[in-house]
């Protein structure tokens, strides 16, 4: 236990050092800030005619704008924060030192993943400022607005896990980015295929399934409007769970091969 | 103390380390003497519980290797081969990272009294990045140190020193061997002759020999090849120290004439000699040709036909 704590401190407090993870950071709130206001622009905009009819208050599209933008931007943030995490540790030989500590390799694996859900959640909690932004010109549905941020964690942490896998096979952290982004966009656009797999008289059965194995569906149409539901939690958690047992049996793999 | 019994490392078909047995005792540094690529760091990471043995076992502080690794890992103290450190942390920031994980208690006096150890206590605060390579040295062996380990196991800690740096490192090596077991390895012989109570001259993956230096080398001493040089230019002595009955073989080398003798528990230097004064010529030297490491090492990875004739007593085991 005293292991895990210690990887993930030191990883955590890495992340506060890091210039990428300040850079991913920026980028994120920048483009979000830049969308948010576009939209409660609009919105106000909307609202005033709105107002003039009889009508009011915000719309429950905007209430998810952020923790849905950031789903979408995980296909970047997920490979730019978990790159290093295994990759650089294989590369600079220090993991040779920490296999031969009494810690096994789960206790490693989850320490470091552990900080990095954490800075996640921490980039994650900088948008809470735009809904607090929408309590001051209306008054959005809490519910709503919580489904979604619960969602974002679940999917952002599920995300990285996967990520972490390609940072235990390759010692090159770009490496892992590309193929963590490629990942992570073929699982975020599961939909599109579906979609294309219906009007196909073979495969159409195969349609649903594909479907559900993407994140999406386990939050665009749930989650992100406030719906919680059982499965799009387990799914999350399970693609979390099964990731981190993929990366700890990689990198005990590692040590026989070596 | 470690037991290491019939320990086997194959990487695929090849043996990187085949079927090797030696103790190191508690008290004592053990030299683990070999050139690059012979299988010191292939066995000191299956002792270590880096990686498992493919077939064989090792005991280490009373623990194997493999079905008790846990154990194995709080009883160690490792150095890897090159020293592989955070090098955005301070020298103390890293043991104390390395305590933590460890689970030891009081860490940053731990940490401070290892560092004292190694003498780095003054750049406690400074980053890995900005030390020095015999610096990073010692920062890794006071890491190997932090919990107080039984057994320490340092990989080539000396390569890439400077001279004076070496001479400190060998002195505490010496100095921790008094009350651990360590195990050293290293493919300078001298250095290992100066720090080492016993040796394993390990050669492409199997032990040719171990005891301690001295004992080797007397082992070689007799029986062992004989090195002789005259005025005499080697054309003209070959053939004359060639005739004699007491020699088998005589083959310039070294800048004199090597010499094997035709029975290994006969000493052939009293008939050289008189050879030699015989012929007219000046005898310069004349001497075992195993007198340090560097040659007891020539001697004994020789070709295994003629390496078998190397082999005299019981106590230096001789597998090639």
């Amino acid at each position: 236990m005293s292991a895990i704590f210690a990887v993930f401190k030191r990883e955590l407090a890495l992340y506060f050092r890091s210039p990428i993870a300040y850079a991913v950071a920026f980028a994120m709130l920048l483009f979000l800030g830049i969308l948010f206001n576009g939209n409660l622009a609009q919105s106000v905009a909307f609202n005033v005619s709105v107002a003039q009819q009889g009508g009011g208050g915000v719309t429950a599209s905007d209430l998810n704008l952020a923790p849905a933008l950031i789903t979408f931007l995980m296909f970047l943030i997920g490979p730019l924060l978990t790159m290093r995490l295994l990759a650089e540790e294989s590369r600079e030989g220090t993991i040779e030192v920490l296999m031969t500590l009494p810690m096994n390799e789960a206790q490693f694996i989850i320490g470091k993943f552990l900080a990095v859900w954490s800075y996640y959640t921490v980039l994650l909690l900088l948008t809470v400022v735009y809904h607090l932004i929408l309590t001051l010109v209306g008054v959005p549905d809490a519910g709503v607005a919580f489904g979604a941020y619960l969602g974002a964690w679940l999917y952002g942490g599920a995300v990285l896990a996967v990520c972490m896998v390609w940072s235990a096979v390759t010692e090159d952290q770009i490496v892992a980015a590309f193929l963590s982004a490629a990942t992570v966009l073929v699982l975020y656009l599961a939909e599109v295929a579906a979609v294309s797999l219906t009007s196909s008289p073979t495969l159409a059965n195969a349609a649903g399934f594909v479907r559900e194995l993407g994140l999406q569906a386990h939050f665009g149409a749930t989650l992100a409007n406030g719906i919680i539901r059982a499965e799009d939690i387990a799914y999350f958690v399970l693609m979390m769970i099964g990731a981190l047992f993929i990366t700890t049996r990689i990198v005990e793999t590692r040590r026989w091969r070596a | 103390m470690i037991e290491v019994q019939n320990l086997t490392k194959r990487y695929g078909a090849v043996p990187a380390v085949d079927n090797i047995s030696f103790t190191a005792h508690p008290g004592q540094v053990t030299g683990f003497l070999g050139p690059n690529g012979a299988g010191k760091t292939t066995t000191m990471r299956m002792l270590t519980g880096y990686m498992p043995p493919t077939s064989g076992r090792a005991l280490v502080a009373g623990y194997d290797v493999f079905e008790q690794s846990l154990e194995v890992r709080k009883r160690v103290g490792y150095l890897p081969e090159n020293v592989p450190l955070y090098r955005d942390m301070t020298a103390l920031g890293y043991l104390m990272y390395m305590g933590e994980i460890r689970g030891i208690p009081n860490r940053r006096d731990k940490a401070y009294e290892v560092l004292e150890q190694v003498k780095l206590a003054d750049r406690a605060n400074s980053r890995i990045r900005t030390l020095s390579k015999g610096m990073r040295q010692r920062v890794g062996l006071a890491q190997a140190l932090l919990h107080d380990p039984e057994v320490l196991i340092l990989d080539e800690p000396t390569i890439g020193l400077d001279p004076l740096q070496v001479l400190e490192l060998r002195q505490l090596v010496r100095e921790l061997g008094k009350n651990h077991t360590v195990l050293f390895s290293t493919h300078i012989l001298s250095e290992a002759e100066q720090v080492c109570d016993s040796v394993v001259i390990i050669h492409r993956g199997t032990i040719v020999a171990q005891g301690s230096p001295s004992e080797l080398r007397s082992t070689l001493e007799r029986g062992g090849r004989v090195f002789v040089r005259t005025n005499a230019p080697a054309e003209t002595a070959l053939p004359r120290l060639q005739e004699l009955a007491q020699v088998a073989q005589a083959e310039t080398g070294l800048d004199g004439v090597i010499i094997t003798p035709a029975d290994p528990n006969a000493d052939p230097r009293p008939a050289i000699a008189r050879a030699v004064i015989e012929n007219g010529w000046d005898l310069i030297e004349l001497r075992p040709l195993a007198v340090n490491l560097e040659e007891i090492f020539l001697e004994l990875t020789r070709a295994p036909e003629t390496a078998a004739e190397a082999e005299p007593t019981p106590e230096s085991e001789v597998v090639a």
